[in-house]
């Protein structure tokens, strides 16, 4: 009887642990798909997080904020792969990976109301981590991410995403 | 009204700065979205319910803030900056703060484009 309540014990831990990798691996793969798919449309509009527009011209609208936030869980088996990581130091790669999304998918968001109203290009990108009821600061462990981000919307001359061709670099002397 | 987190805002001249308006919300999320949002977080994915009273903290606190526009005569608020903190486990305040300024719309618009320095693209055809 004893055998079989340790066993138990023992195996809910680690059947948790594996439903968590597996269905966030699949919520993980999914939403990246999401991402690239709805970055297609938003792909003409420019972003800059300098603080004002370069070349503005004068469109229906005037500039408008728009702002955006999401909030990422960060699943059971990334926690716990945090956890171990903690034990050791180094980079936390399965935390700088949600963090990552999580600030794409903010300014996927921005990009998407900018389009919504007809604007172009956001100038002041702005993006904050939100600490929202102190889930940085949790002596356990990080659980989710909040990411704040707030631009102005514009209407600009250029609306190719690359208006300034890259440098090109130029050949060494002799 | 207008409200942009640039210093500045093209087709518009600014006048007179009003001074700094502001507004605030503290928030707490209701057992249920606490409970939901747990469950959630075993897989991860966005926590909608969290998403939600982000989104709606932040609009309070942007209304607060332009009721103190509108109560200054502004016809813009610049410089809109946000900021959150945790005050408690279980609650988080989200502070918004920018210029409120009066306008005017700007007569030269070329020559103000023109001087920012950058080369204009030649027309869409």
């Amino acid at each position: 009887m004893e055998f079989v309540l340790a066993f138990i014990w023992l195996i809910i831990p680690v059947a948790l642990l594996l439903v968590a990798m597996l269905v966030g691996r699949a919520i993980t793969s999914r939403h990246e798909a999401d991402l690239a798919r709805r970055q297609a449309v938003v792909a003409h509009i420019r972003t800059t997080d300098i603080r004002v527009m370069l070349d503005p011209v004068p469109g229906d609208h005037p500039p408008m904020l728009v702002t955006s936030e999401v909030c990422l869980g960060i699943d059971h088996f990334r926690g716990f792969l945090g956890n171990l990581k903690n034990i050791f130091g180094g980079e936390v790669r399965s935390y700088a990976a949600t963090l990552d999304r999580a600030r794409r998918e903010v300014i996927m968001r921005l990009l998407e109301e900018a389009h919504r109203h007809g604007y172009n290009a956001l100038a002041n990108l702005r993006i904050e981590f939100a600490d929202i009821s102190g889930n940085a600061t949790a002596a356990r462990k990080a659980t989710s991410v909040s990411i704040l981000a707030a631009a102005t919307a514009h209407h600009a001359a250029t609306t190719t995403a690359h208006p300034v061709q890259a440098p090109v670099a130029a050949p060494l002397p002799g | 009204m207008i409200v942009v987190n640039t210093e500045t805002i093209p087709g518009y001249e600014i006048l007179q700065s009003l001074g700094i308006v502001q507004g605030n919300v503290v928030r707490a999320k209701h057992m249920g979205r606490d409970i939901a949002a747990g469950l959630k977080n075993l897989v991860g994915g966005e926590l909608r319910g969290y998403t939600e009273l982000l989104t709606e903290s932040r609009r309070s606190a942007i209304e607060r803030m332009l009721a103190q526009a509108t109560e200054l005569g502004a016809d813009a608020v610049i410089n809109v900056r946000f900021s959150t903190s945790a005050i408690t486990q279980g609650a988080a305040e989200l502070y918004v703060y920018g210029t409120a300024v009066k306008l005017r719309e700007a007569r030269n618009e070329p020559a103000l484009a023109a001087a920012t320095g950058v080369p204009q693209p030649p027309p869409l055809s």
